[in-house]
């Protein structure tokens, strides 16, 4: 295999090779060696894995086919009846549809705001560019309970600052987190400024990893900015779009948090979002059966989206370098 | 064409002042409210210097609960689930960068997927898994789950993988091999992923609520986070400047290190996204 | 001979010296030491008052120590209590939501008091405890709680509003009818249309409790007392429904949704007018409101009438009997008439038993404070408040429908059929 350019720090590295074992014993040592199995080298974390991960997705699959609750103490199989169950439950499609327009509402949002944020960001030789990154990336070291209490204070309809700096605008008092139609959209906004940050960096990496001449060459040839866009910064970042549109949907299903501590699922259940239902029914009804139905559903959507998501663009992503 | 691109700058200034004024602007009210008097949160218009400055406020909230003894909780139990991981991903992703052996692609997949496949996934069987295990209520609860990380694994599998295959060869040759070769030349090649790794696991965990809270129930255990989240029902919203003072001091020592180690943060989330 | 003679002396003098070594030990070490697991369900620094009390009984008793863990409010606590439960490792003693008590008989979870509380007191413990309050301990013919943190909702008024409004400060509204025209009067909206000050505000977060109690006015009642039988379609309920619905969707004099933690410093900010709430935020209002105010019972329908809420003291199954002991002892201290009348003091609870109030201290206080005795007084017309296994689910059900319906999604009637229906199958599960 062809040497590239010796790196200065393998140099360094090479006399920490040389061992002081016998010349004779070394190479059937290193057979050993080479041959401990690489599965030895596995096994920790498949340990874990098996523990936590997958065994409790199979425990999950089996409980969802047993009653298990408060009034019976001892699990009874039941088949699928807890699924037919839940999705005869109008509740569950409410929260289906909780889920969906939280998706929907910060997913675009977010990713075009973290790539809006980047390429200004990253305006050659722009001053004060460590002030920015750090403002517009603060929210990601704030626990999201912090947030979420933080949040419920700006949100306050009478004295936040939210609805006072609204009143400039010449809009309304609005009840935000009190108030059926606006509880969401509260918990949307407060996403959205939670975690645009996250993905302005990783846009901010991918643009950076762009090589400056391609966007000369363009200039010569009178590309426009729109055109340089177009043509050069959004194809070779599609890399980077794919991981932030992979987050947000992973992240999108696991909303739990801010609901917890700003509405606990109200008013009339109108942020009630999966996990807070399928924590719901696990540690507040102690139905473990249901629990575990709905796991098991959350999982089966969120591999099924992640599978589409793949399918549609995973192809279309070019990478710039393999 | 000088004038365009001046200009061209002054508003890309305006546009991010505008955006991180907004974004700063919950935090700094954060602080400015935990400094505040109790009624002084009432006036109609806000105030956003506090006058008479209370540090008092937040003598008091330690008073209310062992803020202290839930900082120590979450630094153990952040660092507790770091170290592991760090051993955890360190073999395997030496394997899968380094090695062919029978089964590695399934076996590779099914680290992969482990990062779609959260806590809040899993949290209801593995909650029946600890109380089997009779380890509900601890610190090692929380850290559990969390020691085996795909995430991880796959990083440092990409660092691994750009690291040439004439320094194994050349010291398998001097009889340096396998976790030899591991601790002495690919790790510390590695560094700069491994403090990337290490900062994002951190900052989550230090996140982490749901998990704890399904699984820690007494105050010797709990961290930061849920402390705060018992802290808001203690205090039922009846003093806006003590619930402050209490976020205010949640968030300090993530905010802190942060605004210290800023370079470092930055350049390690940035790093979190690269495939490849 | 003599040596082997010696030797077993030898041994038996070492035996005993390590025997009574042991016991030695044994008796300086005989601490017993017992969890508590309690909620603190309203406005107020109350954890730090079960702190100093709980110090208090540990001095007094220098061989049991009570370890007082706040667990949050009645939610997050039974969570904790049930995980607990679950693990093997239950809290020694531990205080819960009263509706509570049918899921912890289905977990097996505490014992049976009668014994203790026979012998308490020279058997004259019980009997002294106020008639409503005792109704949320007895299940199957045996007592399983004792009320500690017991209340009722109440009426408070702003009486600086009704001034400005041009009503009688020291005059409630009596009735429903009452109600309505009042709040109709404090409403105040400025220019834009937009509310400065509501009228009322009927709590959420436990509005479900709120209702039963409009539902007894009405000469209603929701579930049994056996908790075997539903009423939640009948004409009293619908009704309470209704006039819900006409105060907050139709004549938009009160907050259609809001939190049970963030209405007391609505009221103390003077955004609302008048409030129901519990009896336990009084002390927090008497602290933190900067205007006169007023504590009344609720508006009367058909006539007044209330439930009671609260929790009680349980003891865990699962764990040594002497444990148990200790933690009678604690239960039996923390309620004594002295120890009842401190805390109703302090938080604005009824004071569980009827001597309290002939405590010194108490007679003292409640003069100088009346509001103190609006609760208690209001008890003629409560009773216990309404149970059932599987209860966290029915609250969500019923407090699912009444959002919908005084957001005016769906008619009262039907509401409450829903509710009926949906709790029927979540009690036969």
């Amino acid at each position: 295999m062809p040497r590239s350019n010796p790196d200065p720090a393998l140099a360094k590295a090479a006399p920490l090779t040389r061992p002081r074992v016998a010349a004779a014993a070394a190479p059937r040592l290193a057979a050993r060696l080479r041959g401990l199995s690489p599965y030895g080298y596995l096994l920790p974390s498949l340990v874990f894995l098996t523990v936590f991960t997958y065994g409790p997705l199979l425990v999950a699959f089996t409980l969802s086919l047993f009653r298990w609750n408060v009034l019976t103490p001892r699990p009874v199989f039941v088949g699928l009846k807890n699924y037919l169950q839940m999705l005869g439950d109008p509740l569950f499609w409410l929260v289906m549809r909780n889920n969906l327009f939280y998706a929907l509402g910060t997913i675009p949002v977010t990713m075009a705001l973290g790539l809006l944020l980047a390429l200004l960001v990253n305006a050659r030789g722009l001053r004060g560019k460590g002030f920015y990154r750090v403002a517009l990336f603060h929210p990601t070291m704030i626990p999201m309970v912090a947030a979420g209490m933080l949040w419920v204070w700006l949100f306050n309809p009478g004295i936040g600052l939210v609805n006072y700096y609204l009143g400039f605008l010449g809009v309304g008092k609005i009840e935000w987190l009190y108030d059926r139609h606006w509880a969401l959209p509260a918990i949307i906004l407060m996403s959205i400024w939670k975690h645009f940050g996250y993905f302005m960096l990783i846009f901010l990496a991918g643009l950076q990893n762009i090589p400056g001449e391609l966007y000369e060459a363009a200039g010569l040839e009178g590309a426009g900015a729109w055109h340089q866009f177009r043509f050069i910064t959004f194809p070779l970042l599609a890399p980077a779009t794919l991981f932030v549109f992979l987050v947000s949907i992973i992240s999108s299903f696991q909303v739990f948090d801010q609901v917890y501590v700003m509405t606990q699922g109200g008013p009339a259940d109108q942020t009630n979002v999966l996990i807070f239902y399928i924590y719901q029914h696990a540690f507040r009804f102690w139905d473990l059966g249901m629990g575990s139905t709905l796991t098991v559903t959350f999982v089966a959507l969120l591999l099924a989206s992640v599978a589409l998501l793949y399918r549609t663009f995973g192809r279309r992503v070019y990478y710039a370098a393999e | 064409m000088q004038r365009s691109r001046r200009r061209e700058r002054l508003l890309t200034h305006l546009a991010l002042l505008a955006v991180a004024g907004v974004t700063l602007t919950p935090y700094l009210w954060l602080l400015s409210t935990s400094l505040k008097e109790r009624t002084a949160v009432f006036t109609p218009t806000p105030e956003w210097l506090p006058w008479p400055v209370r540090l008092q406020n937040y003598l008091d909230v330690f008073g209310m609960a062992p803020f202290g003894l839930f900082l120590v909780n979450t630094l153990l139990v952040v660092t507790g689930i770091l170290a592991v991981q760090l051993v955890t991903i360190t073999l395997a992703a030496y394997v899968f960068a380094r090695r062919r052996f029978r089964g590695d692609t399934v076996l590779f997949f099914l680290f992969l997927l482990q990062m779609m496949i959260p806590i809040h996934a899993t949290f209801v069987p593995n909650f029946l898994t600890l109380r089997a295990l009779d380890l509900l209520n601890t610190r090692l609860a929380m850290m559990l789950p969390f020691f085996a990380s795909g995430y991880g694994t796959f990083l440092l599998r990409q660092t691994f993988k750009q690291i040439p295959r004439d320094l194994e060869d050349a010291a398998v040759i001097d009889g340096c091999s396998g976790l030899r070769f591991l601790w002495h030349v690919l790790i510390p090649l590695a560094k700069p992923m491994l403090v990337a790794f290490g900062l994002i696991s951190l900052v989550s965990h230090w996140n982490d609520y749901l998990w704890p809270l399904i699984v820690t129930d007494t105050p010797d255990v709990r961290t930061l986070t849920i402390g705060l989240g018992m802290f808001v029902q203690q205090e039922s919203g009846a003093d806006w400047t003590l619930l402050m003072a209490a976020t205010a001091y949640v968030t300090a020592p993530l905010m802190v290190i942060f605004l210290l180690f800023q370079r470092k943060f930055i350049e390690s989330f940035m790093l979190s996204g690269l495939k490849g | 001979m003599h040596a082997r003679w010696m030797r077993y002396r030898a041994v038996a003098v070492l035996a005993l010296a390590v025997l009574l070594g042991v016991g030695a030990a044994a008796e300086a070490a005989k601490l017993t030491r017992i969890t508590f697991y309690y909620p603190v369900g309203v406005a107020g620094p109350l954890a730090r008052v079960i702190g100093e009390m709980t110090d208090k009984f540990n001095r007094e008793h220098p061989d049991i120590e009570v370890v007082p863990v706040y667990s949050g409010d009645y939610n997050p606590t039974m969570q904790k209590v049930q995980t607990a439960v679950m693990a093997g490792n239950p809290p020694d003693v531990f205080i819960v939501e009263i509706s509570e008590l049918p899921t912890l008989l289905a977990m097996d979870a505490i014992i049976p008091l009668d014994d203790y509380v026979k012998t308490a007191e020279g058997g004259k413990y019980w009997e002294d405890f106020f008639g409503p309050f005792r109704e949320n301990s007895l299940v199957g013919g045996k007592l399983w709680g004792i009320p500690f943190q017991r209340s009722t909702p109440v009426f408070y008024w702003n009486k600086e509003a009704f001034k400005q409004a041009g009503l009688d400060p020291d005059r409630p509204p009596r009735t429903w009818a009452e109600l309505k025209e009042t709040a109709r009067k404090l409403t105040v909206r400025d220019a834009k249309g937009e509310v400065q000050r509501w009228g009322v505000t009927v709590s959420g977060g436990w509005n479900d409790w709120l209702f039963e109690a409009f539902v007894r006015q009405n000469g209603g009642w929701l579930i049994s007392q056996d908790s075997k039988q539903l009423n939640f379609a009948s004409k009293e309920a619908v009704g309470a429904l209704e006039f819900w619905v006409d105060l907050m969707h139709k004549e938009k004099v009160g907050p259609p949704h809001s939190t049970w933690a963030s209405t007391p410093p609505d009221f103390v900010a003077g955004r609302t007018a008048m409030l129901y709430h519990s009896t336990g935020i009084l002390t927090f209002l008497k602290n933190s409101a900067k205007f006169d105010f007023g504590v009344a019972f609720m508006p009367a329908g058909k006539g007044f009438g209330a439930e009671v809420g609260g929790g009680n003291f349980h003891i865990a199954k699962r764990i040594p009997k002497e444990r148990q002991d200790a933690a009678w002892k604690y239960v039996a201290w923390m309620t004594t008439p002295e120890h009842a009348a401190m805390w109703s003091q302090a938080s604005g609870y009824v004071a569980t038993r009827k001597s309290a109030y002939h405590v010194p201290a108490m007679k003292e206080y409640v003069a100088k404070n009346p509001h103190y005795l609006v609760a208690r007084d209001q008890l003629q017309y409560a009773s216990g408040k309404m149970m059932a296994p599987n209860f966290q689910k029915i609250r969500e059900i019923l407090i699912r429908q009444l959002d919908d319906a005084v957001d005016g999604k769906v008619a009262p009637a039907q509401a409450m059929e829903i509710v009926q229906k949906q709790v029927e199958a979540a009690i036969r599960q």
